[in-house]
């Protein structure tokens, strides 16, 4: 039993982190929540499905095309339903703008995919039972994501970029820096690390349009209980999460498990609202 | 010329006689073609059963008009794609009955559109014919032209609580479903018929259908006890779950359950061939192959005109389209031996007796309006599938 929630706990977990990372990449450039990172997740698992296993094409070059539809998507994404609202900001209007831009994802792709669950490849014909890669593959995408991010934002120019419009996009700007080619790359990039954490995860939970409601819900509690915008806060935050379901699986069962995450997500935001790894904002005056 | 008043009058008044009197109208009937209103969902996410409806019953309005029609009066076939949509459906009802005046209405196949639409039917007095298996579709107070040619839920249930505790001999069942509703309704509305034949509920639950793992639960299942799992879903990945989970778990418990544990679709989702041994779901004894492995004569003849007729069964149900052909040809008969107004087909099918579809037996009362007897709701062994039939689940003799 121990093995079973450590395995699925923490591959499921990873997943949710990945999302979560998705989330916080996007709200770090446009200071917007876009509810457009469960619709990456579940795209990742329908395209790596329809690439690899309807198409035929090699692993390699599947995965290279749903990480590209995914930058894609994330483009769009600001231009759509993210830009348009920025100016009033302070109305949460991108709340509105992203979910309905997901949803008519969604849509589309019941449409042309099908409501019903369809199987994902088998990327690496290595490791059985609790080995298996099902279990390995979206952990290791994670590590390697938050290692690559790491590098990127505290060893490369453009990652400081990224930082700078984060931490005060008027100050980036009054020193120059392009914050809407900076925001459209920072999307980009949220879009690839979604489409990745289904893509990743596909063996799990299935090429499955309804993939995304589970994955904006489960994706956001790391953000939540991680601080908004850490990444590092979500990665730990997304594990735990994992295991705990996990563990509810096995110890409460039913949708009593699905109860008891929701239970321990709302008294944590109750005893602590910035999260585990969050700072209190200081507010200007 | 001048008209006057008085002619004006006098000319009204013959031309409201000779309407009123129908003097015209055996020479209109006498040629006007029967008119089927059809509403198969031939498109969105709900249309593989519309489709292989849709097949079985443009092959029977062929059959009938080219042998000459009904009383030398030809079939026409209004289909309107629902394209799964209730509201669709809805409006294709009204524009049937309304504009294109149909004499009978085969449809919707989805539930959800006819629970929609058999109201609409019922206030405009057309009888109304459909293969949906939720129970409350029937009520022959409130919809006295409706009539179903499929099982009801119930019937649906009743099949597999009898396999599991009559024929499979299991005494402690596991009953689970996913958050659904048409999982919780079931699980619900079934677990009190397996308790009231003696069964022990050794498991009941419902699970996140999107909930990866089902491991736990199955482990659950398994420490209590459980002779059969009973999974009431129509979510292919869901089933799938299950059956892959007591495959790691090396459990040789048979799952017997509802039609889509079959499907094509969960047979996709299956991480070995072989963990869809001992899973049975439901079917109907006349199409599908005996212990000899042969159809039921009618059957087989059904299935060799389908083969001549170019029919693709590759990828549908034999049942879907025997259902879809049974439709036309009992309207057929209906109103070759009754006539067309509703009355007159109301009227036969309520005393329809034994009548041989390729399908099912249909039999109505005025009472009862659920065709389908129990006896032939079965069950079936779901890795059998060949040429759109399955081989009935081993119990029910040769």
């Amino acid at each position: 039993m121990l093995a079973s929630i450590v395995s699925y706990g923490l591959a499921v977990g990873a997943v949710y982190a990945l999302i979560g990372i998705t989330y916080n990449v996007m709200f770090a450039a446009s200071r917007a929540f876009s509810f457009t990172a469960g619709m990456l997740g579940m795209l990742g698992g329908v395209l790596g499905a329809l690439f690899i296993d309807r198409l035929g094409m090699p692993v390699i070059v599947g995965l290279f095309l749903v990480l590209a539809c995914g930058a894609v998507l994330g483009v769009i994404t600001e231009i759509v339903a993210v830009r348009p609202v920025l100016k009033s900001i302070e109305q949460h209007l991108y709340v509105l703008s992203t979910l309905a831009f997901a949803l008519l994802i969604a849509q589309f792709t019941a449409i042309q995919w099908g409501t019903d669950a369809s199987p994902f490849p088998r990327l690496i014909p290595i490791g059985e039972g609790l080995l298996d890669q099902k279990f390995w593959i979206p952990m290791l995408s994670c590590a390697v994501t938050v290692l690559g991010l790491e590098f990127l934002y505290r060893r490369t120019l453009i990652g400081r970029a990224f930082l700078a419009i984060a931490e005060d996009s008027y100050a980036a700007r009054a020193l120059g820096l392009p914050e809407v080619r900076l925001r459209l790359a920072s999307f980009a990039l949220a879009g690839v690390i979604g489409s990745l954490a289904g893509f990743a995860g596909g063996e799990m939970l299935l090429a499955f349009f309804g993939n995304q409601s589970i994955l904006n819900f489960y994706g956001f509690v790391p953000v939540a209980l991680g601080g908004m915008g850490n990444n590092r806060g979500a990665l730990v935050a997304g594990l735990l999460l994992g295991l705990f379901q996990q563990a509810a699986n096995f110890l409460v069962g039913g949708i009593f498990a699905s109860v008891a995450v929701f239970v321990v997500f709302i008294v944590v935001l109750l005893l602590r609202p910035e999260g585990f790894a969050g700072a209190s904002g200081a507010r200007r005056v | 010329m001048s008209v006057t008043r008085r002619q004006v009058l006098a000319g009204s008044a013959a031309g409201a006689a000779s309407l009123a009197s129908g003097l015209a109208s055996p020479a209109i009937a006498a040629n006007e073609p029967l008119r089927i209103g059809f509403l198969p969902a031939l498109t969105g996410p709900s249309s593989s059963t519309g489709v292989g409806m849709n097949r079985g019953t443009e092959l029977a309005v062929k059959e009938i008009n080219d042998a000459g029609g009904i009383n030398g009066r030809k079939i026409e076939l209004i289909v309107r794609d629902t394209q799964s949509d209730a509201t669709k459906a809805v409006n294709a009802i009204a524009e049937l009955t309304h504009r294109q005046k149909v004499h009978v209405v085969w449809g919707p196949l989805n539930s959800g559109e006819t629970l929609a639409a058999t109201p609409l039917c019922a206030r405009d007095g057309i009888p109304m014919i459909h293969p949906c298996w939720v129970d409350t579709l029937i009520d022959v107070k409130k919809y006295p032209m409706s009539f179903r040619n499929a099982p009801t839920n119930m019937q649906i249930g009743h099949a597999a609580n009898h396999y599991v505790l009559d024929v499979l001999k299991a005494k402690k069942v596991a009953v689970i479903g996913d958050n659904q509703g048409y999982a919780t309704a079931t699980v619900a509305a079934y677990v009190p018929l397996l308790k009231e034949k003696g069964a022990t509920i050794a498991y009941q639950g419902n699970v996140d259908s999107a909930n990866p793992d089902l491991k736990p639960e199955l482990l659950r299942m398994r420490e209590a006890g459980a002779e059969a799992i009973m999974p009431w879903s129509v979510n292919a990945g869901f089933l799938a779950r299950i059956c892959n989970a007591r495959g790691q778990m090396k459990w040789d418990v048979p799952i017997v359950g509802q039609t889509t544990l079959g499907s094509g679709q969960t047979q996709a989702l299956l991480e070995k061939p072989e963990y869809w041994e001992k899973v049975y779901s439901n079917n109907f004894k006349k199409v599908c192959y005996a212990g000899d492995g042969k159809l039921p004569a009618a059957a087989a003849d059904f299935r060799a005109r389908l083969a001549k007729e170019k029919i693709d069964m590759g990828d549908t149900l034999l049942w879907w389209i025997a259902c879809g052909y049974d439709a036309p040809k009992l309207i057929a008969q209906t109103i070759k031996d009754a006539g067309d107004s509703p009355a007159a087909i109301t009227g036969y099918w309520n005393k329809l007796k034994g009548w041989p579809g390729i399908y099912a037996t249909m039999n109505f009362t005025p009472e009862q309006h659920n065709g389908v007897p129990d006896d032939e709701v079965v069950m079936c062994q779901s890795n059998s599938l060949k040429d759109g039939a399955f081989n009935l689940a081993p119990g029910y003799g040769a």
